[in-house]
C-alpha cells in the first residue's frame, strides 16, 4: 500500500515577509503619507491589497548621520522614500572607494610581486593587521537589524564633493531596483533622525501595476534621468535626431519579467535537474503578433523555437542586445505578406526590456536606417522547421549541445569565465599552481565543474554581467573594481554573512576561516572563528592578467565572456 | 586553420629554415679546428634557453608572458637542439664512459621531452571520453567508496548470498582494492574489465531474482571503478614521464659543465 502523501499549506508570496517586525502602527503611519494616501485601495487586486503589500514588502528603516543608505555601484533589489528627515546623495566626485568600504586596488610593485616567492610558506587563508584594517576612514555600527557603514568625515565630503539633500517625500534607488543595474550615486543619511521607507521591488513592481500616478512619476524619473542617454548609445536609433530620438523615447514601453531573486530558485531547479525554457515567462510568443522591437537593457532573454513539445534554444540575448527587428522590418516593406513572431523570447533569470512599439518603429526609426542596416525579408515560410534560420547561427557556431548547456546553466552570465578544453587539458594543475602562487598559498578557484562535450567550466567566478553575490552585501566588502571590471571581495570589511556565498549560482565563493601568521585561527570576543568570503579575483593585483590562463602550457584554459558566442565558436574551432 | 595548426605550420617552417641553416653552417665549417667549441657553445645556450622554462614555471606571478608561448618555443628549441647535438657529435658515435653518459643522458632528456609531447598531445582527448572528470588526487578516496559499497552490497547485514559473497571475495576484493590495468588502459584495452564483467554476467544466469539487482548494482560499480582506473592510468602517465624528464634534465646540465671544464682543461691548445 502506498504511503500516505505529506500535506503542506501551499507556499504562498507573503510566507516571508521583507521585515517581519512591521507592525499595524507602522502600516497605518505609511497609509497617511503621500504617495500612499492619494491611492485608490479599490484599485489593488483581492489577493494583493495596498496594506498587504504596504506590510509584506516594506520596512521602515532608521539611519543616523553620515551612515550610508546606498552606494554607487552596488546592486540593490530596494526603492527607498524619505518618511522623516534628511539624505544626501553624492553627486560628483563620487567618493573614493576606501570611504565604500572597498578597496582601492593598485597593481603590485616589484617588490610586492617579488615578495610572493617566499610568501607561499604563509598559512593558508593568512591575513596580516594590514589586510583585516586597511581602511582607516571607515567606521561601522550594528544594530539589531543590520551592520551599518558610517562616513567618517562628513563635513569634508560636503566640502569636496558636490551633493544634493533629499528630503520627506522623495523617492530614490527606484531604476536601479527595477532595471538591476548598478546604484549610480552614493546616498548618506543627512540627519540624525533619517527614517526611510524601503520597499523591495516586488512591492514597488505591484505598486506601480495599480497605480497609475506613481507609475507615471517613476517612468518619468526613468524617462529623465536613464533613458535619453541609453537610447543615443542604441546602434538601432544612431540615425535618429534629437527630436526623433525624443519621440522614440516618448513612447518606449518598461517591462520587467522573471524572478529578480532567481540564483535561489536556479539552484533548487538546478539541483532537481529541472532548468527547461518551458518554465521561464514568456517575453513574446512564436505567432504571436510583433508588437515591437526588444531591447534587453538588463539581464538575459532565451530565443527558443518550438519543436515536437518542447523547445529549442536558438541563441540567448544579453544586455543591449535586440528581437523582433526581422519580423517589423519585413512587414514595413512587405506589406502583402505579413509575418508574426518567428520565434519566442523567454526571460532567464531576471530580465528588464524597453519595448519600441511596432506604430514608432515603422514611422521613425526604420525610414532612418540605411538599407544596408535592414535585415533581409524573411523567406521561409512562416511556422516551418528551418535550421538555417539566421538565429540559429550560434546554434551552429559551437554546436546544439554546448548551447543547450551554456544555457541551461546561465553561464553566458560570465565576462571572464574560466572556460577549459578538455580536449587539450592534461590536468597538470598548473592554472591551480599559479593561482596558488598569486594569492600568497590560496589557490582561488577548482580545476572541476560541470562539463559537456569537450568543455568544462570551472568552479572559479565568472565575474557576471549580472552580478546577484553583489545584492545584499551589507558592507560593500563585494564589489566591481570599476565600472563592469571584476567583481572583488575587500577583506578588511567582509564581515562573513555568507549573503554571496549563498547568492551565488555557480558556487564559485568560498568561506574561508581567516589564520593568523602562525596558522592559528582569528576568532572573535565568543571564539567563534573570523569567516572571510573568497573568491577569484582575475588577478587584479598581478600584472600580466590573471596566471590561471598564462600559466596552462597547453592553450587549453582562458578567460571567456561567454555572451559573445562569437569568441566561443573561434576559441573552439578545430 | 585554427591558431593550433597556423602555430604547428609556423613553427614547422622556423624549425626546417633554422635546421637548414644549422646544417649549412655545419657543413661550411666542420673542417674549422674550432667548429666543436662554437658548435658546443650554440648547443649549451639552446639547452639553457630550454631549461628557463621550468623556471618560468615556478614564477607564475611575473609578468614573464604565456605559458604556451613559452611551451611552444621550447618544443621546437628542443628538435632544433637535437640537431645541433647531432652537428657537434659530427654525426659519429660518441666515445668513452664520460662521452658515453653524456650523450646518453641527452638523447634520455630528449626521448622523455618527445614522448611527453606525445602523450600530452593524445591522452588529454582520451580522458574526455571515458570514467568521467576525475581529479588525480581524488581517485584514492572515490577508489575507497566504491570498495566499501561493493563490500556492503555483497557482504553486508543485508546481504545473503553466498555465491555473490564468494565472488566479491575471489575476484572483486582484489580488483577493487587498489588501482589496477595500467598497462591495459595506457594501450586502450578493455579485454579485463570485459572478462571482470563478463564472469558477473555468468553468475547473474544463475542467480536468484533478488540477486540479480545486486549483481547490477555491482556490475555498475566495476564499471565505474574501472573509468577511475583508467583516468588514473592516463593522468599518471601525463604526470610520470615529466619525472624522467627533469631529473634527467639536473644531471644532463651537470655533466654538460664537467664536459666544459674537461675539454677546456685537456684541450691543450687544440683551438
Amino acid at each position: 500500500m502506498p504511503a500516505a502523501p505529506t500535506i503542506l499549506e501551499r507556499p504562498q508570496r507573503w510566507d516571508a515577509s521583507f521585515d517581519p517586525g512591521m507592525t499595524e502602527e507602522g502600516v497605518e503611519r505609511v497609509l497617511a503619507t503621500a504617495p500612499f494616501s492619494r491611492m485608490n485601495a479599490e484599485r489593488f487586486p483581492k489577493r494583493t491589497p495596498l496594506r498587504e503589500i504596504l506590510r509584506n514588502d516594506t520596512r521602515i528603516s532608521k539611519f543616523r548621520q553620515g551612515e550610508i543608505i546606498v552606494r554607487q555601484g552596488d546592486y540593490g533589489t530596494s526603492a527607498f522614500l524619505v518618511l522623516r528627515g534628511a539624505v544626501r546623495v553624492v553627486l560628483k566626485p563620487h567618493l573614493a572607494p576606501s570611504l565604500l568600504g572597498r578597496q582601492a586596488t593598485k597593481k603590485k610593485g616589484i617588490f610586492r610581486t617579488l615578495a610572493q616567492l617566499w610568501n607561499g610558506s604563509r598559512p593558508a587563508e593568512f591575513l596580516s593587521r594590514r589586510q583585516l584594517g586597511r581602511n582607516t576612514g571607515l567606521g561601522t555600527r550594528q544594530d539589531a537589524e543590520a551592520v551599518r557603514i558610517v562616513l567618517q568625515d562628513v563635513p569634508r565630503i560636503l566640502d569636496r564633493n558636490r551633493t544634493e539633500q533629499m528630503t520627506a517625500g522623495e523617492f530614490f534607488g527606484e531604476i536601479a531596483a527595477l532595471s538591476r543595474m548598478a546604484r549610480t550615486s552614493t546616498i548618506f543619511a543627512d540627519s540624525d533622525d533619517a527614517e526611510l521607507l524601503e520597499i523591495r521591488w516586488q512591492g514597488l513592481r505591484d505598486l506601480m501595476k495599480y497605480d497609475d500616478a506613481l507609475r507615471a512619476h517613476i517612468n518619468q524619473i526613468y524617462r529623465e534621468r536613464a533613458l535619453a542617454s541609453y537610447l543615443r548609445a542604441t546602434p538601432l536609433l544612431q540615425h535618429l535626431d534629437e527630436a526623433r530620438l525624443e519621440m522614440v523615447a516618448g513612447a518606449v514601453e518598461f517591462a520587467t519579467f522573471g524572478d529578480y531573486d532567481w540564483s535561489g530558485e536556479y539552484k533548487r531547479l538546478a539541483q532537481a535537474g529541472n532548468v527547461r525554457p518551458e518554465k521561464e515567462p514568456v517575453i513574446l510568443g512564436e505567432g504571436d503578433y510583433p508588437n515591437g522591437v526588444v531591447l534587453v537593457r538588463a539581464g538575459f532573454a532565451r530565443v527558443s523555437q518550438k519543436i515536437g513539445g518542447g523547445e529549442r534554444t536558438l541563441n540567448y540575448l544579453g544586455a543591449g542586445q535586440v528581437f523582433g527587428l526581422d519580423e517589423i522590418a519585413h512587414n514595413w516593406r512587405s506589406k502583402d505578406r505579413p509575418v508574426n513572431n518567428q520565434y519566442s523570447l523567454r526571460a532567464i533569470g531576471y530580465t528588464h526590456l524597453l519595448i519600441v512599439p511596432t506604430q514608432v518603429m515603422e514611422a521613425v526609426v526604420l525610414p532612418s536606417l540605411p538599407a544596408s542596416e535592414l535585415p533581409p525579408l524573411i523567406q521561409r515560410p512562416e511556422g516551418d522547421f528551418d535550421i538555417d534560420a539566421p538565429a540559429a547561427s550560434a546554434r551552429e557556431k559551437v554546436g546544439a549541445e554546448t548551447l543547450e548547456f551554456l544555457t541551461e546553466n546561465r553561464f553566458f552570465n560570465g565576462t571572464a569565465t574560466m572556460v577549459i578544453d578538455l580536449d587539450r587539458c592534461t590536468r597538470c594543475d598548473d592554472c591551480v599552481r599559479a593561482c596558488a602562487s598569486t594569492h600568497d598559498n590560496n589557490p582561488r578557484f577548482l580545476r572541476h565543474g560541470p562539463s559537456a562535450g569537450r568543455l568544462l567550466i570551472a568552479n572559479a567566478c565568472m565575474h557576471c554581467a549580472d552580478p546577484v553575490c553583489m545584492i545584499g552585501c551589507p558592507t560593500g566588502a563585494i564589489h566591481r573594481e570599476s565600472f563592469a571590471g571584476q567583481v572583488v571581495i575587500n577583506p578588511a570589511t567582509c564581515i562573513g554573512c555568507k549573503s554571496c556565498f549563498n547568492n551565488c549560482p555557480y558556487d564559485a565563493i568560498r568561506m574561508v576561516e581567516a589564520r593568523d601568521e602562525r596558522g592559528e585561527l582569528l576568532v572573535d570576543q565568543e571564539m567563534k572563528p573570523i569567516t572571510k568570503a573568497t573568491k577569484c579575483d582575475l588577478c587584479v593585483e598581478n600584472r600580466g592578467g590573471p596566471a590561471c590562463e598564462r600559466a596552462c602550457p597547453h592553450g587549453a584554459l582562458t578567460r571567456m565572456n561567454l555572451n559573445q558566442i562569437d569568441a566561443l565558436a573561434k576559441w573552439l574551432k578545430p | 586553420m585554427n591558431r593550433f595548426r597556423r602555430q604547428i605550420l609556423a613553427g614547422c617552417l622556423g624549425l626546417t629554415a633554422a635546421t637548414a641553416g644549422a646544417l649549412w653552417l655545419h657543413l661550411s665549417y666542420r673542417a674549422r679546428p674550432d667548429y666543436a667549441f662554437l658548435s658546443g657553445w650554440v648547443l649549451l645556450a639552446g639547452m639553457f634557453v630550454l631549461a628557463l622554462y621550468n623556471v618560468r614555471k615556478k614564477l607564475p606571478f611575473l609578468p614573464l608572458g604565456k605559458s604556451e608561448t613559452w611551451l611552444q618555443i621550447h618544443i621546437y628549441l628542443g628538435f632544433f637542439t637535437t640537431f645541433l647535438f647531432l652537428f657537434h657529435l659530427n654525426f659519429r658515435l660518441p666515445r668513452g664512459l664520460f662521452e658515453i653518459t653524456l650523450a646518453g643522458l641527452f638523447v634520455l632528456v630528449s626521448g622523455s621531452g618527445f614522448l611527453g609531447l606525445f602523450f600530452s598531445r593524445v591522452l588529454p582527448r582520451r580522458l574526455a571520453t571515458r570514467g568521467g572528470e576525475a581529479i588525480f588526487e581524488k581517485i584514492p578516496a572515490q577508489r575507497h567508496a566504491l570498495r566499501m559499497e561493493a563490500e556492503t552490497l555483497a557482504l553486508g547485514r543485508d546481504a545473503n548470498s553466498p555465491v555473490i559473497a564468494e565472488f566479491y571475495v575471489k575476484r572483486l576484493a582484489v580488483f577493487l582494492a587498489g588501482p589496477r590495468n595500467f598497462w591495459p588502459h595506457l594501450m586502450e584495452s578493455c579485454r579485463p574489465v570485459g572478462g571482470l564483467l563478463a564472469e558477473l554476467a555468468d553468475l547473474r544466469r544463475v542467480a536468484t531474482e533478488g540477486d540479480r539487482e545486486r549483481i547490477d548494482q555491482l556490475a555498475r560499480l566495476v564499471r565505474q571503478k574501472d573509468g577511475l582506473d583508467y583516468q588514473r592510468a592516463l593522468q599518471l602517465t601525463l604526470r610520470l614521464w615529466l619525472f624522467v624528464h627533469i631529473p634527467l634534465t639536473y644531471g644532463l646540465m651537470i655533466f654538460t659543465v664537467l664536459h666544459i671544464v674537461l675539454v677546456y682543461a685537456f684541450s691543450g691548445g687544440a683551438q
